[in-house]
């Protein structure tokens, strides 16, 4: 039944003297809701930097397996990730501010498009259908998010929730195999925290994703996730359910000190 | 009946149609500025005056152009005077080596289009201030080769009639020809204004500001920084040298020594003054730093009308940092407050 689609072996990196990430190996499977846990600085960034190739400079080995395809994710530019089905979100939310949520979305589509700048330029029937299209694809998505009458706004101004969402938004505009989500929950109420547990579902569902995602949030990470990672100062803990990560000793201890 | 109601139906959504299609206003814009080449046929204005409206609809190319870098793509060029140059004087130079006037337009922009991919190219390594650097010397090595290299004949280069399209003798001296040859130019602005238009609201617009505004999301979004940075330039050389063939089309005596680090300065101001990333607002800039000082202001201050211009970047620096623009959008959210409050008021009266 369980299917790798991500795999991580023996990744390291480095920052000047400072290891980040330290022989960190786990695997994701397909369908799976995993997260990634630890404390602050504990590397869950930087290991997500290196899944998505903004950088190069780790070493070990970090392959992704669509469709039975392995590829060794190091071969592939950054720019090159999201055509593979592996998409993305920032801790610290990367939107255009400037631009409207729609137009937003459809940065999302942008390697979708077949028609060029002429096509473009010229507004020929096949470059308008084809926007015609993918706008129809982003109102479904912003109709599934409940974010469907902002649509014409600015990101700029927009409170954190809806821009958090947004960007959630966006990376199912690329019809991805596997989301990775960085702290999609930071800054939100409880309310809207409980609304994305639901959304990460339904996301899952509908879209067939598998889902990897940091959080600090312990109680959204252990309703949602299958399987959670915990890592510290870039190692590995351990890899387990949430019950069995909760009663895991060196977890408790990364996270309340060595006199817990 | 019911083909009387057909009928009114087919009209209708033709109507709608019409004034919801986007260039419907840069048609209805371009109409108004054509008919000031007229203008003076009737006495509203003086003939003296149609170079500067027809500076203006020139810049307002120019600097569309630098909209594209400045704007949306948070890249800058102080080299653009260069580029308008280029597209005159190589316009010149080939129209008198006896090329078509069309031909030798395509034989400039395809050279000032691959030499904006080089700066295009450069960019890449560098960035902010060092870019600007750069840029400064490419303006600068073609203003020295302009006015140094014999080609380029000393003072001016004389193109003189333009035969368009190969059957239209078109001369400034002529007054009725000038105006045509008014009427082109804004026909070519528009062409340019809704071009411009159509690329900002692709694909290619949005990612030239997902480069600018968040690198981090552009690469995740699959958008090569290289390839917009190189759109971007190849994009704003081009508007440069279009309007660029536009003025010796216009004037039709090309000035050897008036591509200056001063003039790009000043298409930075206009699009600065007018607005970042609105059409409509490069053409207001392009008014109120050249039109407005040339038009009225030196016949009453003399040269120091200038200090116009630095007062108002300053003022719209600190008031309107996204240009004059601006101004007008508040203009329509105040309007709409108080149409929403005074339905309001009606409806509370009413109960
Ligand atoms: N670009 C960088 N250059 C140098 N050091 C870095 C860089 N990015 C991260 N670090 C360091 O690497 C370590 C891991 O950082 P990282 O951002 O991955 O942590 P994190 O687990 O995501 O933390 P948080 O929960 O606060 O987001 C930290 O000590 C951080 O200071
Ligand atoms: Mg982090």
């Amino acid at each position: 039944m369980s299917k790798p689609i991500l795999v991580l072996d023996n990744v390291c990196m480095y920052f000047g003297g400072l290891k980040a990430v330290d022989n960190l190996s786990f695997t994701v499977n397909e369908g799976e809701i995993v997260g990634l846990i630890g404390p602050n600085g504990a590397g869950k960034t930087t290991v997500f930097n290196c899944i998505t190739q903004f950088y190069k400079e780790y070493t070990g080995d970090i392959y992704f397996i669509n469709n039975d395809v392995k590829k060794d994710l190091r071969d592939i530019k950054v720019t090159e990730i999201i055509n593979q089905g592996l998409v993305r979100t920032f801790q610290n939310v990367e939107l255009i501010p400037d631009l409207s949520i729609l137009d937003n979305l459809l940065i999302g589509a942008h390697n979708q498009y077949e028609t060029g700048i002429i096509s473009h330029i010229l507004r020929t029937k096949k470059a308008r259908e084809e926007e015609q299209v993918l706008k129809e694809k982003a109102y479904e998505i912003l109709k599934f998010l409940n974010i469907f009458e902002l649509k014409d706004f600015y990101v700029k101004g927009q409170p954190y929730g809806v821009m958090k969402k947004i960007e959630i938004a966006r990376t199912l505009m690329s019809n991805p195999k596997m989301i990775i989500l960085d702290e999609p929950a930071a800054g939100l109420n409880d309310r809207e925290t409980d609304e994305l547990e639901n959304l990460i579902y339904e996301i899952k569902k509908k879209f067939n994703t598998t889902i990897l995602l940091i959080e600090h949030d312990m109680g959204f990470v252990m309703n949602i996730c299958d399987r959670i990672v915990a890592i510290n100062f870039g190692k590995f803990l351990a890899m387990d359910t949430p019950k069995n990560i909760q009663k895991n000793k060196d977890v408790q201890e990364a996270y309340l000190g060595s006199d817990a | 009946m019911k083909i009387l109601n057909q009928i009114e139906n087919f009209f209708g959504t033709l109507s709608k149609r019409l004034t919801k299609h986007p260039i419907v206003p840069f048609l209805i814009f371009g109409f108004v500025i054509a008919s000031i080449g007229f203008l003076p046929h009737t006495g509203f204005i003086r003939w003296g005056t149609m170079g500067i409206y027809a500076y203006i609809v020139i810049f307002t190319v120019v600097a569309m152009g630098l909209n594209l870098l400045l704007g949306f793509s948070g890249l800058i060029s102080l080299g653009t005077a260069g580029f308008v140059g280029a597209g005159a004087l190589g316009l010149g130079v080939f129209m008198n080596m006896g090329i078509p006037f069309e031909i030798a337009a395509l034989l400039v922009l395809i050279i000032a289009g691959s030499i904006g991919a080089l700066i295009g190219l450069f960019s890449l390594k560098v960035e902010g201030i060092y870019l600007a650097i750069a840029t400064l010397f490419v303006g600068e090595i073609l203003r020295q080769i302009y006015t140094q290299v014999e080609i380029f004949g000393g003072q001016a280069i004389r193109i003189g009639t333009v035969r368009f399209l190969g059957f239209i003798n078109l001369s400034m001296i002529n007054q009725t020809q000038r105006s045509f040859l008014f009427l082109i130019i804004t026909i070519l602005m528009v062409l340019m204004m809704i071009i411009m238009h159509n690329i900002v609201k692709s694909k290619t617009g949005r990612a030239l500001m997902a480069i600018s505004r968040s690198q981090h999301a552009a690469q995740a979004m699959g958008i090569s920084l290289l390839k917009y940075r190189l759109t971007a330039f190849i994009l704003a050389t081009l508007f440069a040298t279009f309007g660029g063939i536009m003025y010796g089309l216009y004037f039709q005596n090309v000035p050897t020594t008036a591509w200056t680090l001063d003039l790009s300065l000043f298409v930075i101001a206009m699009v600065v003054v007018g607005g970042l990333k609105s059409i409509y607002g490069t053409f207001l800039g392009v008014f109120i730093i050249h039109g407005v000082p040339n038009l009225w202001l030196k016949n009453v201050f003399g040269d120091i009308s200038y200090i116009f211009s630095g007062i108002l970047i300053i003022l719209v620096i600190i008031f309107y940092p996204y240009g004059f623009i601006y101004i007008w959008y508040d203009l329509k959210k105040i309007y709409f407050k108080y149409k929403a409050r005074w339905s309001k008021k009606k409806v509370t009266d009413h109960e």
